[in-house]
């Protein structure tokens, strides 16, 4: 397969790269770059196995990691998806709920803290001026924790702290981003789909798991991920900033450019985490 | 198309453009009829206005009389005639090319001897055409034209409007990448969501794969984009650009080795299994009603619990 180079004018990439600066995913079908501001959104991605979700979300955390002003908590049923952003993440959690649960009681007591902290300032929401850090919440796998693993109690519970998140998280710079591969009702719970702002449908199978992901009656407008073929991994129709689903080819990063990526993340974020000493005697 | 050539539809006599052909037919009847009238009459007390400062106002009265019918009668004949400059004008590019083509090859051929003839028109034909980028251009904007009259072809056979039969202006059409995106300015009678019902049937008519309609403007719901997909161009596996801003000395990050688990294979493994996301689930039920041993039963009574 042929390797089309992205177009890099006009991406900010670099050292100085923030969480308020919009997320290069890939390219549309006129060949331009599709970004998406994540600071302020919320993002669900879905499709059949295979589709290319977990690409979607390492691009997100390549970005997040590169950031400077980016923590990271990862959520991941499969391990492997996410794991290679392990040592530059503040929390990675695998398929044990509970630890989920207590990061996300976690990430409650943030919000609260920083709305707060808002209101003592008189302000509304957070921006880049403030010097907070965004904290990206990558979830791959939600059906993993909410309908899977643990007893229905934690799933539950699971469920809630994840939709507080999603609905409040916004403002606070808690931006949250999930896979799931069919988020039906028996999966996740529909009050928790119908709040992810941005939409990410990888291929489907029927035209009404593709409604599922992107939306009631995208479908019938003639926007279904069914047309993407199943060899055509990474395609997907994004609704983001235009309210209306885009084609893309999502970016895609191979195994080992994702670990470059993490030890140089994981370099550029040493003095912020402790044990520098050792890292200045390497570097 | 055959809705352009009103003076045969009397002829056919099946289905429903039969019909709104006989309407079409009538009402540029009565048109021509009102437009002469209005004409005439119009254009005829104003002329014996005029003429009447400067003759004798019956003769005037016969001037006019005379100019307003000259005016009422071309008035008729230009609305009697309205279809065919419609197919003409539906046609202008053709026309102005195959006519631009026709003059050029008779000038050539008049000018110059055959062979040199000959060898102009292998190099003007042949280098566009044997050049990747100058042929495609040439294929895409010839495709633009297609559509354009398949679009009409569309709204003449399957999207009927309203009663006088009038047709959508189709404005002009630009090439992209995976096909042509066409403006279309609505008449009323017609709706986005009329033409979403029928996207199927558009895509047919234009030999493509898929059809996509928009709004083009949020302040006219007649403004609307139609977007022809006739190929897949998102195949090419895309890089991040991220890549090349890190630097690739970085000293790689030492990780504790991870208990590397055993029991890969399926003979390995017996019973309750003992490997690592199980070994968790314990520690997990625990925490709640059930014991850890039916982990995965209790999963699936779980999920139609949920349900
Ligand atoms: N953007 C892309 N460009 C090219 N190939 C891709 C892209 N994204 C994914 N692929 C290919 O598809 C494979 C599966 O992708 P990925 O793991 O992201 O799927 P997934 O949707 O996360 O599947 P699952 O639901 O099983 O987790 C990858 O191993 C890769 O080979
Ligand atoms: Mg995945």
């Amino acid at each position: 397969m042929t390797t089309a180079t992205a177009p890099t004018s006009g991406v900010p990439v670099g050292p100085g790269l923030s969480m308020f600066d919009p997320i290069f995913v890939g390219i549309d079908e006129f060949g331009q770059p599709v970004y998406i501001t994540l600071a302020y959104r919320n993002l669900l991605a879905g499709g059949e196995p295979g589709g290319g979700k977990s690409g979607l979300l390492n691009c997100i955390a390549a970005h997040a990691a590169l950031s400077v002003d980016s923590r990271l908590v990862l959520l991941d049923g499969k391990l492997v998806e996410l794991g290679q952003w392990e040592d530059c993440a503040d929390a990675f959690i695998g398929p044990d709920i509970t630890e989920a649960l207590t990061v996300l009681r976690r990430l409650q007591v943030v919000m609260n803290n920083r709305y707060a902290w808002l209101r003592a300032h008189g302000r509304r929401k957070l921006t880049a001026a403030d010097n907070l850090s965004v904290i990206t919440v990558l979830v791959d796998e939600i059906a993993f924790y909410s309908a899977t693993v643990g007893s229905k109690q934690e799933q539950e519970e699971f469920v809630a702290l994840l939709r507080d998140l999603v609905a409040r998280g916004r403002a606070a710079g808690i931006p949250v981003v999930a896979a799931t591969q069919r988020p039906s009702f028996d999966i996740i719970p529909t009050s928790l789909r119908d709040l992810f702002g941005y939409r990410a449908a990888f291929r489907c199978t029927t035209p009404n798991s593709s409604n599922i992901v992107l939306g009631h009656g995208w479908a019938e407008q003639g926007y279904t991920a069914t047309d993407i073929q199943p060899t055509n991994q990474g395609a997907a129709y994004l609704i983001a900033e235009g309210g209306v689903p885009r084609r893309i080819k999502v970016a895609y990063l191979t195994d080992n450019q994702i670990a470059g990526i993490a030890d140089y993340a994981t370099w550029i974020r040493r003095p912020a985490t402790g044990n520098r000493t050792e890292w200045e005697i390497a570097a | 198309m055959s809705k352009s050539s009103p003076r045969r539809p009397f002829g056919r006599n099946t289905g429903t453009v039969t019909v709104i052909e006989a309407k079409v037919h009538r009402s540029s009847a009565r048109n021509a009829r009102l437009a002469f009238i209005l004409t005439a009459v119009i254009v005829g007390l104003l002329s014996a206005v005029v003429a009447a400062s400067s003759m004798h106002p019956i003769l005037a009265l016969f001037i006019g009389a005379l100019i307003g019918a000259l005016s009422g009668g071309l008035a008729w004949v230009l609305v009697r005639i309205w279809p065919v400059l419609r197919l003409l004008w539906w046609w202008t590019t053709e026309i102005g090319i195959t006519i631009v083509l026709g003059a050029a090859w008779v000038q050539l051929a008049n000018h110059t001897p055959l062979p040199v003839t000959l060898v102009v028109v292998a190099l003007v034909v042949g280098v566009p055409a044997a050049v990747p980028v100058t042929r495609r251009a040439l294929v895409a904007w010839t495709w633009c034209l297609v559509v354009r009259h398949r679009l009409r072809v569309c709204f003449a056979q399957f999207i009927i409007a309203n009663q006088s039969g009038s047709l959508p202006l189709i404005l002009w059409a630009t090439p992209t990448p995976v096909g042509e995106r066409v403006w279309v300015y609505l008449r009323p009678g017609l709706s986005m969501a009329d033409l979403e019902g029928r996207l199927d049937r558009i895509a047919v008519a234009c030999h493509a794969a898929t059809a996509l309609v928009e709004r083009a403007s949020d302040g006219n719901a007649a403004y609307l984009r139609f977007d022809i997909k006739r190929r897949e161009v998102l195949t090419a596996t895309v890089g991040s650009p991220l890549v090349d801003v890190i630097d690739p000395a970085t000293p790689a990050t030492d990780r504790a080795m991870p208990v590397v688990p055993t029991a890969l294979d399926l003979p390995d493994v017996d019973a309750p299994v003992i490997t690592l996301p199980v070994q968790k689930k314990p520690a997990t039920t625990a925490n709640g009603s059930k014991p850890g041993a039916s982990s995965s039963s209790s999963d699936a009574d779980d999920v139609s619990d949920w349900i």
